[in-house]
């Protein structure tokens, strides 16, 4: 049990230090307060059935993820070394002795998704499982929810403040769900090279509005990107497009064991959900379709998610975009001919603190790395077809040295 | 229950080592800066000559830089000049530059502004490099606010150079213009900080060492160094006016407990855009170039501010942002308080005496970063390794304020440095000067 001792330090000024001491273990091991039976699920009843579980929580969410290196598959045909998060089978499935064989090489782009509802408490075990193709590094991994609200260090996954695990161990975050909103998580560990390299996922919370039937400007909702009290953030689906993009070359020489190219870092790779064009409409998750899954030079899938936009007209679809790019600023524009209306923005409503609307309108939205909007688009009277969501600035639509692709995925409106 | 073991009393006293080592890491109270001095008519004067000098960058590199100098020595960037909202300004400008720089002068975006002496320029009056021809800039601060200042002759080359400087404005019409960024109760803070952000192609600094002004190339311009408030990180944390960097006073710490409101003041000072991204809680952006986001200028204050984690800092642009954290919803406590403990001044009452979450592996299991206290709770402390630098002697909670665009977390081909400093929340026993 936690112990919190305080002792009286007479100093320039007199403070408390606490010193509290809180219970630790070694090596691998995931935190699933309630799961008893290794599935990641908090049991309701202990084995017997009937005998409530004292320490279960419906509020709870667990899950594991790996930290780790790979490869990925560029739009053009190019592997491009990789470091990433796997996902990792609950312990009952594949236990924990096994996860460091495993997880090798299992980096995925985008990292594992995460969604969760307000009031949720996420229990995110952490492994790390080294670099399979860089045995001379010995890089600690961590997870930064990016834009977390009012974050505590120990679980903002800065390097600099708080722990990391090292290779062969296992750190759980815990995060409760306070705050709806659209965020992505990455690792910060030395984060020019780690994010660079891949290290990023998407990740947003449903408002506890959702689940309540609003009408707003004629249409009702019953799902919403924040809890906005009148329904102008309701949509009828949402679509996750984020940005991240690679320098190949910085990832060639990765690879190669050579010094790391940092000053010279320049995306050439812009992607959507961690494809470009035209791999961004392959649907090869939906089983369907026929589409080719896209495996990498190992065999494996590591990207598994596509960006295609599909909606009946009418309905009111949210983009959640956002730029976690290392070295550049993008622009996004479509072809639907109805405008994008920016209703929230750094997983905050678009309102201000006097309570006025600060929503805007806009065909052309721009991004900083960092960044990332919650937009809605009203398909309202746009006749059904195929439209594109690309790069307005045009350089970006390339997968290296391919000048056509990257930046871009379809909205198809039926 | 305490018990006062060897154990223990050898922790404490280990603990007061690093305290005594930690207590170089000071921050500054109020925002550096100059106000200048008043002359009989009520004019605020600044006496700046523009001269060479050379700055350090966290690689271990050194750069001739070109600056706005009050006395004899360059600095970098130029000084940051605090005047209040009606003042008259005035500011005489010699160049004391070499020979093959040029003329030189300043402009004031964002006011109007009446030049006279020196020569004739493009943009304004310029001072030639002569030392003693002295240009005179006049101007009426009337309104409060962030502002930047910069060479408007040859700005490609001058600007990258080091010559630019901030402005502050405080405002004239409030109860307390030391906590207030505008005339109103929404630009409330408790303590202010500067991020003034330029960045470095250091090709072109070495081509001025040996190229007169008028053939260096600005054309193929590509920053590799980036600077907040003139130095690099980890420059930024070392002490405002630090011996060690002569001709680059202004660091960036910023100190803080729980519940307060900050104001970053935000300048772009260089020629790209940078993602400035705050680790720990939204802020509000309440202004940019000195104007408050109001629907009725003068009335409502900052009604149409908005919120992010990142604001997009645009080349020329201010803004000011306010800021706070309090520990709202965290699902534990964060001083470890068992239920029945009293409160913190501030502390988010729901989670009173929730428990720390998780059990956190053992310490071979991990890697402590130098401002890891060895313990989850606010101001408490714990076991570190041997080795460890133990730069949070005052157990506070850091949080990074960067650029999100990673490269720029580099000086020059080095990680780590760049546009990366931190925000610290102390314990509220611990003073902040």
């Amino acid at each position: 049990m936690r112990k919190l001792e305080l002792v009286m330090i007479p100093l320039l000024a007199v403070f408390f230090l606490g010193l509290g001491s809180v219970p630790s273990q070694a090596a691998l091991f995931v935190q699933c307060p309630g799961d008893w039976d290794g599935d990641m699920v908090p049991n309701e009843f202990l084995p017997d059935g009937v005998t409530p579980n004292p320490d279960y929580n419906p509020n709870v969410v667990c899950m594991h993820i790996s930290g780790g290196d790979g490869y990925l598959r560029m739009a053009d045909g190019t592997d491009l070394y990789a470091f990433g998060f796997g996902e990792v089978p609950p312990p009952k499935q594949v236990p924990l002795r096994r996860v460091m064989n495993r997880q090798s090489l299992k980096a995925r782009a985008p990292a594992p998704h995460i969604e969760l509802q307000e009031g949720q408490e996420l229990y995110l075990t952490l492994t790390n499982v080294g670099m399979t193709m860089r045995p001379d590094l010995f890089d600690t991994h961590s997870v930064h929810w990016h834009g977390y609200p009012n974050a505590a260090p120990m679980f903002d996954g800065l390097p600099e403040p708080s722990p990391t695990p090292n290779m062969g161990a296992s750190f759980t975050y815990y995060y409760y769900a306070g705050v709806p909103g659209t965020y992505f998580y990455h690792c910060h560990v030395e984060a020019a090279e780690h994010m660079q390299m891949g290290m990023i996922g998407t990740l947003h919370v449903h408002p506890s509005q959702n689940g309540t039937p609003i009408t707003y400007g004629g249409k009702t909702f019953t799902k919403f990107a924040y809890n906005d009290g009148d329904g102008s953030t309701g949509y009828h689906k949402d679509f996750h497009l984020q940005i991240t993009a690679f320098d190949s070359n910085f990832h060639i020489q990765h690879e190669a064991v050579q010094p790391l190219p940092f000053a010279d870092m320049h995306d050439n790779y812009p992607m959507f959900n961690g494809r470009g064009y035209p791999d961004t409409i392959n649907l090869s998750n939906n089983k369907v379709t026929p589409d080719k899954k896209i495996l990498n030079k190992k065999g494996f899938w590591a990207q598994r998610a596509n960006s295609l936009v599909t909606a009946t007209s009418g309905q009111t679809i949210l983009l959640r975009i956002g730029n976690v790019s290392t070295t550049h600023l993008y622009t996004i524009t479509t072809t639907l001919g109805v405008p994008m209306k920016v209703v929230g923005q750094g997983a905050a409503q678009r309102k201000s603190p006097a309570g006025v609307d600060v929503t805007y309108e806009a065909n052309v939205l721009n991004f900083g790395g960092g960044q990332a909007y919650d937009v809605l688009i009203d398909t309202t009277g746009v006749p059904p077809g195929t439209y594109f969501i690309y790069a307005s600035d045009l350089t970006n639509l390339s997968n290296g040295d391919e000048e056509r692709g990257g930046l871009m995925t379809e909205v198809v409106i039926n | 229950m305490n018990r006062f073991s060897i154990t223990k009393g050898l922790r404490i006293f280990g603990w007061m080592t690093v305290l005594l080592l930690g207590a170089s890491l000071t921050a500054q109270a109020a925002i550096d800066g100059i106000t200048g001095t008043k002359n009989p008519d009520g004019t605020v004067v600044f006496n700046l000559v523009a001269r060479k000098g050379n700055i350090s960058t966290s690689d271990g590199d050194s750069f001739q830089m070109w600056g706005y100098a009050v006395g004899n020595r360059v600095q970098y960037p130029g000084p940051t000049l605090i005047v209040s909202q009606g003042d008259r300004i005035m500011v005489r400008l010699k160049n004391a530059l070499p020979a093959t720089a040029g003329n030189t002068s300043i402009t004031f975006p964002g006011h109007q502004v009446s030049a006279r002496g020196g020569v004739a320029g493009t943009l304004t009056r310029e001072a030639p490099p002569d030392g003693a021809t002295q240009v005179i800039y006049e101007f009426t601060a009337t309104e409060p606010g962030t502002y930047l200042y910069r060479s408007g002759t040859r700005p490609d080359l001058q600007v990258e150079m080091g010559l630019v400087g901030a402005l502050i404005v405080r405002p004239g019409g409030g109860p307390d213009p030391a906590h207030h960024a505008y005339n109103h109760a929404d630009s409330y803070f408790d303590q202010e900080y500067l991020y003034f952000i330029t960045e470095m192609d250091p090709w072109i600094h070495r081509q001025v060492e040996f190229t007169p002004a008028s053939a260096v190339d600005t054309t193929k311009y590509f920053p590799t160094n980036w600077f907040i408030n003139g130095r690099n990180w980890p420059d930024v944390m070392s002490p405002a006016f630090a011996k060690w960097l002569p001709t680059q006073p202004y660091n960036c710490v910023l100190r803080m407990h729980p519940g307060q409101k900050i104001l970053v003041r935000l300048v772009g000072g260089g020629r790209d855009i940078h993602p400035m991204h705050l680790h720990g809680n939204n802020f509000w952006v309440i202004a940019e170039d000195g104007r408050m986001f109001s629907s009725n200028p003068g009335v409502s204050g900052a009604d149409l501010a908005w919120s992010d984690v990142t604001y997009k800092i645009a080349a020329g642009r201010t803004a000011d942002a306010i800021w706070s954290w309090n520990a709202e919803k965290l699902g534990w406590d964060i001083y470890g308080h068992a239920p029945g403990d009293p409160m913190e001044p501030g502390e988010y009452a729901p989670d009173h005496g929730k428990p720390f979450p998780v059990v956190l592996p053992t310490r071979d299991s991990m890697t402590y970063g130098p401002f890891y206290s060895g313990s989850p709770f606010l101001g408490a402390g714990g076991d570190l390794p041997p080795g460890d630098p133990g730069l949070n002697a005052n157990a506070g909670y850091f949080y990074m304020w960067h650029s999100h665009t990673e490269k720029e977390l580099t000086s020059n081909d080095i990680w780590p440095g760049g546009l990366v400093s931190f925000m610290i929340i102390e314990h509220p026993n611990v003073p902040i000067p």
